[in-house]
């Protein structure tokens, strides 16, 4: 059934269990069905490309330096920054959600689990604002987001996705890929819900998604994206985004720690706030090794 | 009331100012886009620090009043992007600093541009986010 699973007689009997724990939402025909597309789309390319080009270190395409997103955080970058649109087709149960969230925002009601020093995750990885590197191997490319120094592993050294049985929603996913020529094309599910970015849809953990990846000019890395998800989408979502060479002189990309500087807090009605200095609970970045001058309360804690 | 109880600590004009910078770590919808602040203070800290950077602003009022202001913006790669190095605002400096205030009226603010004494100014939006041939690569993403 499952043809991308490391051992397909333990996933065929573990998708009957997937199925029966998928939301009511959402019917085990209809999973199997959006996962077998993914799954279809990134075999059919797999098919097209011979199987995939057996990739050395002389063949590696050179995707060094640093790189960030063109345009802003919308999934789609056709989409302007601020425009509350989205390009997906969304399911009416996750149509609602979005209406809700935009309402929300436009009263200042929001809040971003980054705040809770959460990484950002995949698919959300995508429309991060940060710098990013690519390391390429013959056998495996990282790509690195700054921010959280959060790191994609994508295998192409042949392997297929984690046993159904062994997988569990993973902040980046379980990523497989291989070589088209110069181009990366790569397959990720077991993913965690998230949201494409604040003021943008959420997508459910069955999202799965279909890339391709190539450098396209000297200065430009081109990711096509396919989006599948039975919970949140009613049909597959194409984007293409894209990331360019930062030359800013001196810049590295350097540890990132969330807790070094982060006194947000989301009040009970669910809104950001901040504790500014000389406020009861704010934590002094210039005392990350003493630790605050008195100890916090559990209601500081967070 | 917010501009009014701003003003009563300027002295300075609230304007409309058109960039709006970007925190990509938290939502700014505590913070009033539509409001902007202008002070003239002297700098007590800056915090060049992930997830966001903090300019530490002491600020005088019309009452004599001594105020610690302090001004949100991105973390230290974005802002050396923008031109903004560690060593470009220190402690002791006398600086006039634009931002979008907090909406509750608490003394902070998105930072989006200081000018300096030999009048220089330091945005965060300007020199944002350049890539090869200093053409823009990416816009303000505040929501």
């Amino acid at each position: 059934m499952n043809a991308l699973r490391a051992h397909p007689a333990v996933a065929a009997a573990a998708l009957v269990a997937a199925w029966i724990s998928v939301p009511a939402i959402v019917s085990a025909q209809e999973y199997a069905k959006w996962y077998q597309q993914s799954e279809r789309h990134f075999l059919e390319l797999k098919q097209k490309a011979g199987g995939g080009t057996k990739m050395t270190w002389d063949k590696l395409p050179d995707w060094t330096g640093i790189w960030a997103r063109e345009g802003g955080t919308r999934f789609d970058p056709k989409v302007p920054n601020y425009d509350p649109k989205t390009t997906a087709k969304l399911t009416p149960a996750y149509q609602a959600k979005f209406d809700k969230k935009l309402a929300d925002q436009k009263k200042g009601v929001e809040w971003d689990s980054l705040s809770y020093c959460l990484p950002a995750g995949f698919p959300r990885w995508l429309t991060e604002p940060f710098l990013r590197e690519f390391i390429v191997r013959p056998e495996e490319v990282w790509g690195i987001n700054e921010q959280q120094s959060e790191a994609r592993r994508i295998y192409t050294d042949g392997r297929g996705h984690v046993p159904e049985d062994e997988a569990y929603p993973l902040w980046e996913g379980d990523s497989i890929g291989f070589w088209d020529g110069d181009t990366l094309v790569v397959h990720t599910i077991n993913n965690k819900e998230g949201q494409y970015n604040r003021g943008q849809p959420d997508y459910s953990d069955k999202v799965s998604v279909v890339e391709k990846i190539r450098k396209v000019n000297a200065n430009t890395i081109e990711d096509d994206i396919t989006v599948y998800d039975p919970l949140s989408l009613v049909e597959p979502w194409h984007v293409v985004n894209r990331f360019v060479r930062v030359t800013t002189p001196n810049l590295r990309i350097n540890m990132w720690s969330c807790e070094e500087n982060n006194n947000v807090v989301k009040t009970p009605d669910g809104v950001t706030q901040f504790i500014l200095k000389g406020e009861q609970g704010y934590r002094d970045p210039n005392k990350l090794i003493s630790g605050p001058d008195e100890p916090q309360t559990p209601k500081e804690k967070r | 009331m917010k501009k009014a109880v701003l003003a009563a600590f300027l002295g300075a004009g609230i304007s409309v100012m058109g960039s709006v910078p970007m925190l990509a770590h938290h939502s700014s919808a505590a913070y009033d886009r539509d409001s902007d602040v202008e002070l003239a203070g002297t700098i007590k800290e800056f915090q060049y620090t992930n997830p966001h950077s903090w300019l530490m602003v002491e600020v005088v009022d019309k009452t004599g009043k001594t105020v610690d202001w302090g001004f949100e913006a991105e973390g230290p790669s974005t802002l050396l992007r923008a031109g903004i190095k560690i060593s470009s605002l220190k402690p002791g400096e006398k600086i006039t600093v634009k931002g979008h205030p907090l909406r509750d009226g608490r003394p902070a603010a998105i930072l989006v541009s200081v000018t300096k004494a030999d009048g220089s100014v330091l945005s965060t939006t300007a020199a944002l986010r350049r890539g090869p041939g200093g053409k823009p690569v990416e816009t303000p993403s505040s929501l």
